[in-house]
């Protein structure tokens, strides 16, 4: 039982490309079967985040129009031997692929994977469409911040129109320091704005911009923000895992401060 | 006394109270600036009727299903 999930947010920069680097490595590594895609034609990323730049020869738009077979577009992660990547092509734009062809090929991927992950563009227009058409479920992720929110709410409508219902939230880059001095909107209003599922709730973490340097996704370096999609990797495969109280993180020390600039 | 305490409210409040009314206006196709012209013209045409507080006057529209209340404290004639 194979499933297509989209990772989408609507607006850029929120983090789309590193949710799916980083849960395609988490469940590779709990031994299933994943390929991660990358549909943003034209402007490809998950190919660097990966650290697998140097590996491509084929793409998705090649696959499609049918200049080469599948299998020779799959890129193997050696560090991950259950982890594939379908790079996008980066010459071509977003109008090189239909929504049509892009059913085919989520289904073509679902009959050798058990998770076929595809990194959404931002935007809501053909490059949204395509990447949406084939999938069963769609992770939303945003950021507490009012931008991130408003196009997160477009995206969910979009979404349900489109007959995608399994939508889960991820909020990145919480920073528990200024919400807990009411600088920041909190996970429940995030969700209350929303009305959502929560599936992640991942704090801002520099680690992240590390792995991204060096091309590798988070594993073993056992940052909050890693065991946070350690456990929506689980949360996935329909385990029950509670969410960590973001604000139980904070130092005495730092609460005490806190309390004193109230 | 009330810009005081205005004052101290963080930028989450404002955030978290912006958004709320955005994203229920842009579901249902009603700009924040038409809701605020919903609300003078409800205002408007109660006041026909009966002496109202304006200024405690507060229209609503709940997120799921949307519902609009419409908040219209009515003076009694000893108050006036």
């Amino acid at each position: 039982m194979s499933e297509v999930i989209v990772i989408t947010s609507g607006k850029g920069g929120v983090g789309k490309t590193t949710t799916v680097a980083n849960i395609g490595t988490g469940l590779a590594m709990m031994g299933k079967k994943v390929v991660v895609v990358d549909t943003d034609i034209g402007l490809r990323n998950l190919d660097v985040v990966l650290g697998l730049e140097n590996r491509i020869v084929y793409n998705l738009v090649d696959v499609v129009n049918g200049s080469c077979r599948l299998r020779q577009a799959l890129i193997k992660d050696k560090r991950h031997p259950d982890l594939y990547l379908l790079p996008s092509a980066q010459t071509k734009d977003k109008t090189a692929v239909s929504p049509e062809q892009m059913i085919k090929l989520t289904e073509s991927l679902r009959e050798e994977f058990d998770f076929v992950l595809l990194d959404c563009p931002a935007g809501i227009e053909q490059g949204f469409k395509n990447a949406i058409a084939g999938a069963d479920k769609a992770l939303v992720v945003t950021t507490p911040e009012v931008s991130a929110i408003r196009d997160a709410d477009r995206i969910i409508g979009l979404l349900e129109a489109n007959d995608i219902r399994d939508i889960h939230l991820i909020i990145n880059r919480l920073r528990p320091d200024m919400i807990a001095r009411g600088d920041m909107m909190s996970v429940d209003d995030v969700i209350e704005i929303l009305a959502v599922n929560l599936i992640g709730t991942i704090l801002d973490d520099e680690q992240i911009v590390v792995a991204t340097n060096q091309g590798e996704p988070l594993s073993g370096k056992n940052s909050q923000a890693e065991q946070e999609y350690r456990n929506i990797c689980k949360r996935l495969l329909g385990e029950e895992i509670p969410f960590t109280d973001i604000h139980q993180k904070r130092g005495v020390l730092k609460r005490l401060s806190g309390m004193f600039r109230k | 006394m009330k810009s005081f305490l205005r004052e101290k409210r963080r930028s989450a409040g404002y955030a978290r109270d912006r958004m709320k009314l955005l994203l229920v206006s842009e579901r249902i196709e009603c700009s924040p600036q038409m809701i605020k012209m919903l609300k003078n013209d409800l205002v408007h045409t109660v006041k026909k009727y009966v002496t109202i507080e304006e200024d405690e006057v507060r229209i609503q529209i709940s997120q799921e299903p949307p519902i609009l209340t419409a908040y219209i404290p009515v003076l009694k004639k000893k108050d006036r």
